[in-house]
């Protein structure tokens, strides 16, 4: 007993005195303005659908799965969506393990508010077969840190794995079309989730003072505070929920201006979190893209990746020499199957050949390799010739017309000699 | 030999050193400081950090962790956590509650006992620190006066680790304290244990001072005064 009263965070007199008399002439302790967010930064995990946010000192994870289980009775073709919260005794020395405190509870409870009834995340979509099977999205909110204000963090969290989640691909099969096929991310790209919008939450900590109010308080400001509200809500300006559990009383105007304030934060935070998974998602499609075994017209967007395409394509086949017949006739099979296949599906068994070399490859693009290795080819006629893959072909060299980087043109000269 | 000091003082030790042989050292009294341990004739480290030596012959071992060992004689600053029939219960942010004896203040009696309330800062001194039990403070130096202990009333207290307390508390003064000082004028009280208290005239100061410690536990002299410089042209 004694040894969790050594254990236990406490304040003094002095620090909460000072925080609420640096309040009145609208100082914050840690420097920053009344209505001022924390820095707020959002890193992506290697697998889909995982985010950690960082506001601050606080540290929350968020990490999104799903499984395909049977609807609700009242609600045969829509998904679900649950939330569960973790809060671990390593984010404050209050947080104990096993069952979840009130404040879990209630935090979990908010997020779930905003984004099930506000209908941010399409649960009509998750709907394999009506009335047997849907795909259940359940989001997992660790709290590593509690530097103050978690309800927010842990809503960003929430949003931008959800961003990043994709789910597999299924289809209908069988004899009867009953039979579900869920097919592998190797296979079938794996989709997204539909999310309308995003709802932000936005946290207002009250004090005994009746005029002070702060957003995005911190674990000393809310250990001080009188009574906190959360105001969820998103950039269309609608309002999805607002929360504001107990503590003191608060007149209507001052509600109004905190709505008022929560609009313009949420605007902030949408930028930010839609800037980061876009991000994710442009380095996401990279990789991919770098996977690819032959240079098949791939429909990227932009001349840029495709010039980066074709370099690493030629590093990988310039580099891949010798001892790949085999996977050079693979490679010819693989394409001609799969030449109007879309871009990003295929991974294929030379792949993790390119993979070893794509890392090399991603730095040495830089590096105009002196074979001329940016020429394009098409697959079929270096697969064709021996085992020895030159970097340079006779056939059509289609995007090289479109991409035409200074070095090709100098290195025409030498590389027509290597050609084989 | 005599007189040499072990090889390994100002380096990093880890436990398991042994920096000191006695038995090549001989008719010399060497004083024992935290982290070290006596192994009949041989001094081993117990604790990863860095190895002091003060003139004559005082060893200890240096680190900077958040939570804090207490040690006999050093001033601590302890929240109230209860009060007793015989002590104060204060926590000094070690592995246990200390105990500060009702008495134990310049001319205290049973008559004029303080009442503390839950969360007062007290400046106080280490009497006792045995492992196992809990220590014991005093807030009267050894001879008996106040000498500054006591309840600080005010300004705005925070945490840090405790190798930061101790550059705080180093002697030439602290870069950060020392350029502050230069332009602003503030009261500051820093307990070995990790805990600092700022005072100011106004908050504005008591913020500015109090992030600028906070911020200067990883940087060298020459880039605390940099960092001072450009928060006074900021405020000023």
């Amino acid at each position: 007993m004694e040894q969790r009263l050594a254990n236990t965070w406490r304040m003094t007199v002095n620090e909460k005195k000072f925080i609420e008399s640096a309040l009145l002439s609208g100082l914050r302790v840690d420097g920053r303005n009344v209505y001022d967010y924390r820095k707020l930064s959002i890193n992506f995990g290697k697998e889909d659908g995982s985010a950690e946010v960082h506001l601050g000192q606080t540290r929350v994870m968020g990490i999104v799965t799903s499984q395909l289980v049977q609807p609700y009775r009242d609600r045969p073709n829509e998904g679900t969506l649950s939330i569960f919260t973790e809060f671990s005794p390593m984010a404050d020395p209050s947080f104990e393990p096993g069952r979840p405190g009130e404040f879990a509870v209630e935090l979990g409870r908010v997020i779930d508010r905003g984004l099930r009834e506000s209908r941010a995340v399409d649960t009509e979509s998750l709907c394999v077969l009506a009335g047997k099977l849907v795909w259940a999205i359940r989001i997992d909110l660790h709290i590593l840190d509690n530097g103050g204000n978690l309800v927010d963090a842990a809503n960003v969290a929430a949003l931008a794995a959800l961003s990043t989640f994709r789910r597999p691909e299924c289809s209908l099969g069988g004899e009867n079309g009953q039979e579900v096929i869920v097919h592998p991310p190797e296979a079938r790209e794996p989709l997204p989730l539909i999310i309308h919008h995003l709802p932000i939450a936005v946290t207002f900590a009250f004090f005994s003072d009746e005029s002070t109010l702060v957003v995005d308080p911190t674990h000393q400001e809310e250990a001080v505070m009188a009574g906190r509200m959360t105001a969820t809500l998103n950039t269309n300006g609608d309002i999805c929920a607002i929360q504001k559990a107990g503590g003191e009383g608060v007149p209507q105007s001052v509600i109004m201006h905190c709505l008022r304030i929560a609009a313009t934060k949420a605007a902030d935070v949408t930028v930010k979190i839609r800037d980061t998974v876009e991000a994710y998602n442009t380095e996401r499609a990279l990789r991919k893209i770098k996977r690819h075994s032959a240079p098949v017209a791939l429909d990227v967007s932009g001349t840029l990746p495709n010039l980066r395409k074709n370099q690493v394509k030629s590093e990988d086949q310039r580099e891949v020499s010798g001892s790949v017949g085999t996977q050079v006739e693979k490679l010819k099979l693989m394409n001609e199957r799969k030449n109007s296949d879309q871009s990003n599906d295929i991974e294929d068994t030379s792949k993790f050949s390119k993979k070893q070399k794509g890392s090399q490859s991603e730095k040495s693009t830089q590096q105009a390799s002196p074979k001329g290795s940016a020429e394009d080819m098409k697959a079929i006629s270096p697969a064709t010739e021996s085992a020895k893959i030159a970097s340079q072909t006779h056939g059509e060299k289609t995007l090289k017309d479109a991409v035409k980087p200074k070095h090709k043109r100098k290195k025409k000269a030498p590389s027509a000699v290597d050609g084989s | 030999m005599e007189n040499k000091p072990s090889s390994f003082v100002d380096r990093p030790v880890v436990p398991g050193d042994v920096v000191l042989d006695l038995s090549k050292m001989s008719n010399q009294t060497i004083k024992i400081g935290g982290g070290l341990r006596q192994e009949s004739d041989f001094i081993t480290v117990m604790k990863a950090g860095k190895l002091r030596f003060s003139k004559p012959n005082k060893y200890w071992v240096e680190s900077s962790q958040k939570r804090y060992m207490p040690c006999v004689e050093d001033t601590v600053l302890g929240i109230v956590v209860d009060t007793k029939a015989e002590n104060f219960l204060v926590d000094i942010k070690g592995p246990a509650l200390a105990f500060l004896p009702v008495l134990a203040f310049e001319g205290g009696t049973r008559r004029n006992i303080p009442k503390f309330e839950q969360g007062t800062l007290l400046y106080a001194r280490v009497a006792k620190a045995n492992p196992g039990t809990n220590p014991e403070l005093s807030c009267t130096d050894a001879s008996g006066k106040a000498a500054e202990f006591g309840p600080l009333k005010d300004g705005y207290s925070f945490e840090c680790s405790t190798g930061l307390s101790r550059m705080l508390l180093s002697s030439p003064t602290c870069p950060v304290l020392e350029e502050f000082g230069k332009k602003l004028s503030f009261e500051i009280a820093a307990g070995l244990n990790g805990r600092v208290w700022v005072n100011a005239a106004s908050p504005s100061t008591t913020i500015v001072v109090s992030n600028a410690i906070m911020k200067s536990e990883s940087l060298s002299g020459v880039q605390q005064r940099i960092m001072v410089r450009k928060l006074l042209d900021r405020i000023q």
